[in-house]
């Protein structure tokens, strides 16, 4: 008994790899391992490039080096983001903006002035953000916040949010119990903030959607052939009239397409991540998403790791959920050009419909947020599932593997009825 | 091994493709012979489980094929009209495939391929892709995918079309050797392929078997004569217009004319012997030959 499911996972496991060679020994499939490569290249050069070191000359840098200078510029803050902090960093401001560098109309004087303030722009774009209104950003509010005033700064935070969930734009949008929700999520988030340099982190969840579209984009043309080529070919007689076409072999294609999405979506990622953490660094792990830019009106109490492995995951869930979808379109409609735009309709669609605000909800639970966790988390979508509030990302990541899974069964059973007309 | 068709019919719509047929087949060579659109294609795709049909049932042993499914499947070689393959495997890897998906372990498919390259001469393009091969080789490598279960149900559907010459006479003699002790149903509108081939013939027509047995049984159940006589080129329009003509042959001297007719079409007519080639025509008249056969 044993050796004969031996023997069948063997024969299921051959199949398999017959499966994938027959995808990547046709011409479209090597351009898309290519193109793959490409734009991982690419993707990562823009990532490095994106975080940038001004030195004392005021010249911007990029690279492994400069990444360590920045990472010693900004650790010299590291630390919780106390009051005295806050005051010790409008000082050093305030010091900095009366220095003639700072004054002078020449821009390279001014970049100079930066270089001294960049250690402490992350804190900087914080009291921005703090004291500014909710949904404003005023990047030189720092110069004008007393040293009284900004022990208020993380009252400030939950007090900008109330005032835009409470005024004209926002007042009908969040009913009482989701206004509730998420002043109370703002206040249960703990403070003060801990703060270290965590740029690697912040440009990784800046670009690895970028990375990730792409991905699942390029991916679409493979996986879809996996089931319409073999009608295309005219392979079809022979396969379903074999002993195990209408079983295993099915089994097999579809082993295929889950292999081939999780093995080059993970070689990518993880390349990605590697590139970039080796050369931006992997401090700030834990720190709040909060201290960051992107992160500072965020709902969701996660670190900068939590946000990494959510971005992974989901990225790769949302993989698999569309690119399943592209080969359940492919064997019910025997038409790998119509699967191949799954991607592609699931992807830009969303992003034309972004400005009909009575959308906004169901725009927040389609799968292509999943291949931008770092974007969705700071998202005001809410819901009411068992009449209780909650943010979109626990839904999807609930959502789409139940749809994965009962996908599944549904491809299996469409492509093994298959009849040859 | 016995395959038994119980009331066999299949719609596509309004178009009856198959016409419930009821038939039985035992080991032997069965020759399908049938002008294009007759349904040979479509009765075919049935037994190898490639279609369901709209009426009735296939037996294998008393059995539903479609309840036997895979167990069906298993004892089943097909070479179909168009034998669609993966263009950059290789002759051995593309076998090797066909061989996972029957189901056959990998250690005897090895076996089983290296015996079956050599007998269908494609041994020493083992190597070579598919896509560079050329028409009667990828032939000899479909019958090759068909026979690596050592099926005892073969059924090939215009195995010899878009043949040479010489490689249709050794395609032919292949299948031969390989149809003993199996059941092999032939499908084809060549009928020399037939004639030789084939230990029982089945005439299909409109997707019903019109005509059922030996060659010589099928020639004899025509009830006109052949004949043959030489006349002038300008009186072969005349007899055309009032005879079934199944071979013309010109010279300087005139047309050399084999009809199909009851009575001596004139006073030099000689009688011939018929063939299963004049039957076909006195059947299936001017349909005859078509190109088109996927129905």
């Amino acid at each position: 008994m044993c050796f004969y499911i031996i023997l069948e996972k063997k024969q299921v496991m051959k199949m398999i790899r017959y499966e994938v060679k027959k995808v990547f020994s046709k011409t479209g499939g090597k351009i898309a391992l290519l193109m793959l490569t490409g734009m991982l290249i690419l993707v990562c050069f823009l990532t490095v490039k994106s975080v940038e070191y001004v030195d004392e000359q005021g010249v911007s840098r990029s690279g492994i080096a400069a990444a360590r200078r920045l990472r010693e510029d900004k650790n010299k803050w590291a630390g919780e983001i106390t009051e005295d902090v806050l005051i010790e960093v409008l000082q050093k401001n305030r010091e900095i903006n009366a220095s003639k560098e700072y004054q002078s109309t020449d821009y390279r004087e001014n970049d100079k002035a930066y270089a001294r303030k960049q250690g402490f722009s992350d804190i900087r774009d914080m009291i921005n953000h703090a004291f500014t209104a909710f949904r404003e950003y005023d990047y030189y509010r720092v110069d004008s916040v007393t040293d009284e005033e900004v022990g208020s700064f993380y009252e400030r935070r939950i007090a900008g949010l109330n005032d835009w969930l409470y005024s004209e734009e926002a007042k009908d949008i969040y009913s009482e119990e989701e206004k509730e929700f998420l002043l109370t999520k703002y206040q249960e988030l703990k403070t003060p903030f801990y703060y270290e340099y965590a740029d690697g982190w912040k440009a990784f969840s800046e670009y690895a959607p970028t990375l990730i579209m792409l991905t699942v984009l390029i991916l679409g043309f493979p996986v879809s052939g996996i089931f319409a080529n073999e009608i295309q070919l005219k392979a079809d007689a022979i396969f379903f009239s074999a002993k195990l076409g209408r079983n295993k072999a099915v089994l097999s294609k579809i082993g295929a397409g889950i292999l081939m999405i999780t093995g080059i979506y993970w070689v990518m990622v993880l390349l990605y991540s590697a590139v970039v953490f080796a050369i931006l660094g992997t401090g700030g792990a834990g720190c709040a998403i909060q201290t960051g830019l992107g992160g500072w009106k965020s709902f969701y109490h996660i670190t900068y790791l939590q946000e990494y492995l959510l971005i992974i995951f989901g990225g790769y869930l949302g993989s698999l959920f569309m690119l399943t979808l592209a080969m359940f379109l492919s064997a019910s409609t025997r038409s790998a050009i119509l699967a191949v735009t799954v991607p592609f309709v699931l992807l830009f669609i969303p992003s034309f419909l972004n400005d009909i605000s009575a959308l906004s909800k169901v725009l927040g639970l389609l799968p292509d947020q999943l291949l931008q966790m770092g974007q969705a988390a700071a998202f005001f979508n809410l819901y009411h599932p068992g009449g209780k509030v909650t943010g979109a990302l626990p839904i999807i990541m609930t959502l789409y593997p139940i749809l994965f899974a009962a996908m599944l069964p549904v491809l299996y059973h469409v492509y093994r009825k298959t009849q040859i007309q | 091994m016995k395959i038994e068709l119980d009331h066999l019919t299949k719609n596509f719509g309004e178009f009856t493709a198959v016409d419930h047929i009821s038939l039985a087949m035992n080991n032997g060579v069965y020759g399908l012979l049938g002008v294009n659109g007759a349904g040979k294609t479509t009765l075919m795709r049935m037994l190898c489980t490639l279609l369901r049909p709209t009426e009735g049932t296939i037996y294998c042993n008393g059995r539903d094929i479609w309840e036997m499914d895979s167990e069906y499947r298993s004892l089943l070689g097909y070479l179909p009209q168009e034998f669609g393959f993966y263009p950059e495997f290789s002759v051995q890897d593309y076998l090797l495939y066909i061989a996972a998906l029957k189901g056959i372990r990998p250690v005897v498919a090895k076996k089983r391929v290296k015996e079956l390259l050599v007998k269908v001469g494609l041994a020493k393009a083992a190597a070579h892709k598919m896509k560079k091969l050329s028409g009667g080789m990828k032939r000899r490598a479909g019958i090759a995918q068909a026979m690596l279960n050592d099926p005892q149900i073969l059924i090939l559907d215009e195995p010899t079309a878009g043949l040479d010459p010489n490689e249709r006479i050794r395609f032919r003699n292949l299948i031969s050797e390989l149809a003993e002790e199996r059941l092999v149903l032939l499908s084809t509108h060549i009928v020399s392929d037939v004639e030789y081939i084939a230990n029982e013939i089945w005439m299909m027509q409109e997707g019903r078997i019109v005509h059922q047995g030996t060659a010589k049984k099928i020639i004899d159940s025509m009830p006109e004569a052949v004949w043959e006589c030489m006349v002038e080129k300008r009186m072969v329009s005349v007899f055309a217009k009032k005879y079934k003509i199944s071979n013309m042959k010109t010279d300087q001297d005139g047309a050399i004319l084999r009809i199909i007719s009851q009575g001596k079409p004139c006073e030099q007519a000689k009688r011939a012997e018929a063939t299963l080639e004049d039957v076909f025509l006195y059947y299936f008249g001017e349909k005859a030959g078509d190109e088109n056969d996927t129905i």
